[in-house]
Order: structure tokens, then C-alpha cells, then sequence
């Protein structure tokens, strides 16, 4: 069910989920961005996974949490990568609401993110700024 | 030797509806405004675009080319997407050098389009490895 974004306050959590960085879906990513950079080495024995990779898969389940209307757009978004995350880790991704504020028409909804590993540490800090239509 | 203004080779690409069905496929963000070109053209856009995220992978790439492993161990992006990027557009990803401090790099960074328009623009900052 779709979150009531007009009742979302600083602070609240939206999202905590757990998912495996596997390769198939980390590999899917890097042929969807035509990734060359050559992070993500799929023959190595511990590929690493693109940190960019990371704080999007991230997002997909806080996509699916926020349950964001058509129309909805990314306006910005920060990252810091903590640590380099190897493909078949599981990952924790837990977001709570930065801002949420209306301005000319448009909701401008942050959220942040903590992406930890199993022993508790975090990988990436990330903030998106979308605009929700009010 | 690195120094303020140097400037990273950038990376062009055009960007393809097939690409962003991919990219969606991958990313779980079926938004209808990336895909189905009917309901996109009832938007302020008038057709399908690129998620912003898409787009913002080719700053990643261009910063991950140069310093490898630093960047998924120490990097920080904070950028802003300006304006649209359509299937058929043609992108740059950009990078020079504004600020060194201790042992971190702050490269300007940005994606342009065919047209010269910003798309994306923002900081890229990354540890430096001394050898």
C-alpha cells in the first residue's frame, strides 16, 4: 500500500530491507549502464561489485516501500562509499525520511539510507531527493 | 601529476530506450515516466526519459576508471539532476579537478547533453592513494 506522504515526518522509517548483492543481478546492472570501468570483474574470484550498483539495488526496495506515484522524479542524490562491497554479500538497507516539505505545487520528499553488511558495519550513506506530485 | 583543472577523459554515450527498459529490468523502477511513452507524454517532458540514476552511473564509471578501488572504499558523490535525458541523446560525463585537500580530490563533475545542456552537475571526492 502506497505511504500517506503527507503524514511522513523527519525521522520516520520506511524501509528495512535485506537483500543478496548476487551476481546475476549485479551483472544485469553493469550491462544496463554499459559499465567499463572494469570495478566489476565477473571471472575474479571475489568480484567486487560497482559502488554505484550498490546504492541502487539499495534503492529498489525503498522504491517498493515508498510505493511512489507515476510521475514521481529524482531531483538529487548523495552518496558516500564507506567500504567496497563484494558480489554475494548480504546487505541491509535501512531508509528514514530526511525532508518532506512542499514548495510551488511539488513535495519534496529526502530519504536516507544506512547500507550495512552482516557484521554491522555500514558500506554507504545516501541521501535521494525526489519530487512527489502533490 | 594531479593538479586543480585537471580534467579526466570523459565518457560519451547514447542513451536508447532499449537501454532504459534494461536499466529498469535491473534497477526494480518500473516509474511509467521511463517507459511507457504514452502516459510520459501527458508529463511536462512530452516523452519517455532516462532515470537520473542511469545517468549518474557514467560519473561513477568516469571517477572508478581513474582511481579504481579508492572510489567503492572512500568516494562521495553529491549531484543534481537538472534536466531530462531523452532516448536518442547523446551524453558526456565530465570531471576536473576543483580542490585538493590532505589526501582527498574534489573533481567538479557533471553529465552534459548533445545540445551542451547540463544534465547533471555536482562533487565528486575520493582519497588519494600515495604510493
Amino acid at each position: 500500500m502506497p505511504l500517506d506522504y503527507v503524514n511522513l515526518s523527519i525521522g520516520d522509517a520506511v524501509s528495512c530491507r535485506e537483500f543478496v548483492l548476487d551476481l546475476e543481478t549485479v551483472s544485469k546492472y553493469v550491462a544496463a549502464v554499459g559499465d567499463q570501468s572494469n570495478i566489476f570483474e565477473p571471472a575474479s574470484a571475489s568480484p567486487m561489485a560497482p559502488p554505484m550498483a550498490v546504492g541502487v539495488l539499495s534503492l529498489r526496495g525503498v522504491l517498493d516501500d515508498l510505493g511512489i506515484p507515476p510521475g514521481t522524479l529524482h531531483a538529487g542524490q548523495e552518496m558516500e562509499f564507506l567500504d567496497s562491497v563484494l558480489v554475494g554479500e548480504t546487505l541491509t538497507c535501512l531508509a528514514t525520511i530526511a525532508q518532506n516539505s512542499v514548495r510551488r505545487g511539488v513535495r519534496l520528499v529526502g530519504v536516507k539510507m544506512d547500507v550495512v553488511r552482516g557484521d554491522r558495519t555500514i558500506v554507504m550513506r545516501a541521501k535521494s531527493m525526489i519530487m512527489v506530485p502533490a | 601529476m594531479t593538479e586543480i583543472g585537471t580534467e579526466l577523459a570523459p565518457i560519451t554515450r547514447e542513451i536508447t530506450q532499449i537501454q532504459i527498459g534494461a536499466y529498469a529490468d535491473a534497477s526494480g523502477d518500473f516509474n511509467p515516466i521511463h517507459l511507457d511513452e504514452e502516459f510520459a507524454k501527458t508529463t511536462q517532458f512530452g516523452g519517455t526519459i532516462a532515470h537520473g540514476m542511469m545517468i549518474a552511473g557514467l560519473v561513477s564509471e568516469l571517477i572508478s576508471t581513474t582511481h579504481k578501488r579508492t572510489w567503492p572504499e572512500s568516494g562521495k558523490l553529491k549531484i543534481r539532476f537538472k534536466a531530462p535525458v531523452r532516448p536518442g541523446d547523446i551524453v558526456t560525463a565530465h570531471a576536473k579537478v576543483k580542490q585538493i585537500r590532505g589526501t582527498e580530490l574534489t573533481y567538479s563533475v557533471g553529465v552534459r547533453n548533445h545540445k551542451d545542456e547540463d544534465v547533471i552537475i555536482g562533487d565528486a571526492t575520493v582519497a588519494v592513494v600515495v604510493e
